[in-house]
């Protein structure tokens, strides 16, 4: 026969053991879902090295053009002068490819090209000032990025020649530098790479979010569609019990991703091919646990709003439909950290998705940051679980019998 | 023992102007024996399956009394549930687990321990026949062998009273006779109340020891099958229960058209 429970202590224990065999069995339930189970896992096993392979090919490009100092400069035979300067500052000159003018609006070749008019060398004698033409396309982030460089150059160049006709003249070149500029970058190299590193706390949070998704329709919507949540409510157990052992078996699915992409960026780091990104890309066994404690108590929350939104769906389908809504609040809160204007707000920490994000990445970028910070996110995430869990439990009887 | 008393239940739908009250069930009340079987009859959206689930502890009445094993179901849902077998009218099975493991499951929900919930499912898979199908993941099972799933989940922890809602809908002959023998078993050998709704006079003329007529969401005659047939002045049973449930009238058309 059934339990009786004849005390408060005992119905407790009652509902606990309850929670925990439909805990048991739901996760069961999950991971014998194999073919969801081995897309989720997949995807966010292979999340960290695809990331950093890609943002490892970006920053060696980037690295190799600025190390290269290439100019590429049509008619240089006719400015020995420009010449010399450009080989003294350590740059090569090359000849542009035939069709660059094409190559440069179609964006196959990246780098402007310097066209030297024929009369350079006699004009610059005759103090004329013979024009130089700069061709890029704005289109072309590559060339522009590039032509910067190659217009400091081109000022070195004016600079050079004008400071030396005021010394033949006798005239002090630093009368003509009122001001001088020099810049320092208060960034450091973990900052840099965070420019870079950006997007991986949002890669992450999504594939916690896809981990616990179906999972979380599977034990609500479809519970509902299959007709297995009216039999289930027959079973004497307080429907705290039932939502919990649920709850825990969607938190737990959406967790596994968590730890799963979170350790998948250690060996991605060896596959890292720029020197300096993994240098700066420092995602050692102390920051995967501190994505791990910001993720962790978010995955319970994310499981815990998916049920609550799922619950009151009749099929997975119109549940999936309704669920959309939530993976685009996710998917949008970077927006707020790419977009902001003024900074890290004091409510950024406040607002679930967007304060791990914002964590994560000073995580990433090396920020020290204290337990308070962390602890905010997490009592905010234990809140609203109550919330949503409290819902779904209201929601329930309902839900069995429409 | 089950004993129902002037039951009542309405449903809202809608909200504003479109708000329609609909009175699923205006005054049921019936006595289920132990050891003996208990038709609920009546035609589609009499209030049959309202009635068994307000029983089940599902709805709250709105009017009315629910005692099983003298326990009200109202104060005391959960000791009351944990005595009633529910086999409802959703009788959905998890997919991805097999037929025991779905049967263990319940037990376990009821509180019984592992040995037991898998002696029992063993017990009952002997007594529905369907030993060979426990192993499977019960995705894909046809119709009866879903329904003697779901009856041996809703008997896992041997409850005293059984209520089947519509349990032979869907089944083919022999799904059905083997039910029927399943509950005479039931019946005789373990002295259960047993409650089920059916809108078919042959289960109810074969089975039932005690008929129940529901007829918009009142009960409009209770006695066995000879009985009924007695009050009402008809050889038929058909016949019988259409005057029960529709009224003279309905019950002369009917023949005629016959």
């Amino acid at each position: 026969m059934a339990k009786q429970p004849n005390g408060a202590s005992a119905g407790g224990r009652a509902a606990l053991a309850a929670a925990w065999q439909v805990f048991r069995k739901e996760l069961r339930d999950a991971l014998r879902d194999r073919r969801t189970l081995l897309m989720v896992v997949l995807s966010s096993v292979a999340l960290g090295p695809v990331l950093l392979v890609a943002l490892s090919v970006l920053v060696a490009d980037l690295e190799a053009r600025a190390e290269a100092r290439e100019v590429f400069v049509a008619g240089i035979e006719h400015a020995p002068t420009l010449r010399n300067f450009i080989e003294r500052q350590a740059w090569t000159i090359q000849p542009p490819p035939p069709d660059y003018e094409s190559a440069l609006a179609r964006r196959s070749f990246g780098h402007p090209v310097l066209m030297v008019p024929e009369g350079f060398e006699r004009d610059l004698a005759d103090g004329l000032a013979p024009k130089l033409l700069l061709v890029t396309a704005s289109a072309n982030s590559r060339a522009e990025a590039a032509a910067g460089a190659v217009t400091r150059l081109m000022q070195g160049f004016a600079q050079e020649q004008a400071s030396l006709r005021l010394v033949m003249r006798g005239v002090p070149p630093n009368l003509l530098q009122v001001v001088q500029v020099n810049e320092q970058d208060l960034a450091n190299p973990q900052a840099r790479a965070g420019q870079f590193t950006r997007l991986l706390p949002f890669f992450v949070l999504m594939a916690v979010l896809y981990g616990a998704l179906h999972a979380a329709l599977d034990t609500t919507a479809g519970e509902r569609e299959r007709g297995s949540l009216e039999p289930l409510l027959m079973a004497p157990l307080p429907r705290g019990a039932i939502v919990v052992g649920k709850w825990g078996a969607v938190a737990v699915m959406g967790m596994l991703v968590a730890v799963v992409s979170c350790f998948s960026f250690l060996p991605g780091q060896w596959l890292l091919r720029s020197e300096t990104l993994a240098a700066m890309f420092q995602f050692g066994l102390r920051e995967a646990l501190l994505f791990l404690a910001l993720l962790l108590p978010l995955a319970a929350l994310l499981a815990a709003l998916l049920m609550a939104v799922a619950i009151r769906c009749r099929s997975f389908k119109e549940a999936q439909a309704n669920t959309t809504a939530v993976l685009l609040a996710v998917s949008l809160m970077p927006m707020f950290t790419a977009f902001n204007q003024g900074g890290e707000q004091p409510w950024h920490l406040w607002l679930p998705a967007l304060a791990q994000i914002t964590l994560m990445q000073r995580v990433l970028e090396g920020e020290a940051f204290g337990a308070a910070d962390l602890l905010l996110p997490m009592a905010v995430a234990a809140a609203l679980s109550a919330l949503c869990l409290a819902y779904v439990a209201r929601q329930l009887r309902a839900a069995a019998l429409r | 023992m089950i004993e129902v008393r002037g039951l009542a239940k309405q449903f809202v739908q809608g909200s504003g102007r479109s708000r329609r009250v609909l009175a699923a069930v205006q005054s049921v009340g019936f006595v289920a024996a132990d050891a003996c079987i208990t038709g609920l009859l009546g035609p589609n959206g009499a209030g049959k399956t309202t009635t068994l689930r307000m029983v089940a502890g599902l709805l709250v009445p709105d009017a009315g009394t629910i005692e099983v094993a003298g326990i009200d179901v109202a104060t005391r849902p959960q000791q009351a549930q944990a005595r009633l077998g529910v086999l409802s009218d959703a009788r959905g099975l998890y997919p991805r687990l097999t037929a025991r493991e779905n049967i263990v499951y319940y037990g376990r929900l009821h509180g019984l321990d592992e040995g037991t919930a898998q002696a029992r499912a063993a017990q009952l898979a002997g007594m529905l026949d369907m030993a060979a199908l426990l192993d499977r993941r019960t995705e894909g099972f046809s119709q009866g062998e879903r329904m003697k799933t779901a009856l041996a989940r809703a008997l896992v922890h041997d409850p005293s009273h059984i209520i089947l809602d519509e349990p032979t809908n869907g089944l083919d002959v022999l799904a059905t006779r083997g039910l029927r023998e399943a509950l005479r078993h039931l019946r005789d050998e373990q002295r259960k109340c047993i409650v089920f709704s059916t809108h078919i006079m042959q289960e109810v003329e074969r089975l039932c020891d005690q008929v129940v007529v529901v007829a918009g969401g009142r009960t409009v005659a209770e006695g066995s099958v000879p009985e009924l047939l007695a009050r009402t002045g008809q050889t038929d049973f058909e016949a019988c229960f259409v005057q029960l449930a529709f009224g003279e009238a309905a019950a002369r058309a009917g023949g005629g058209a016959a």
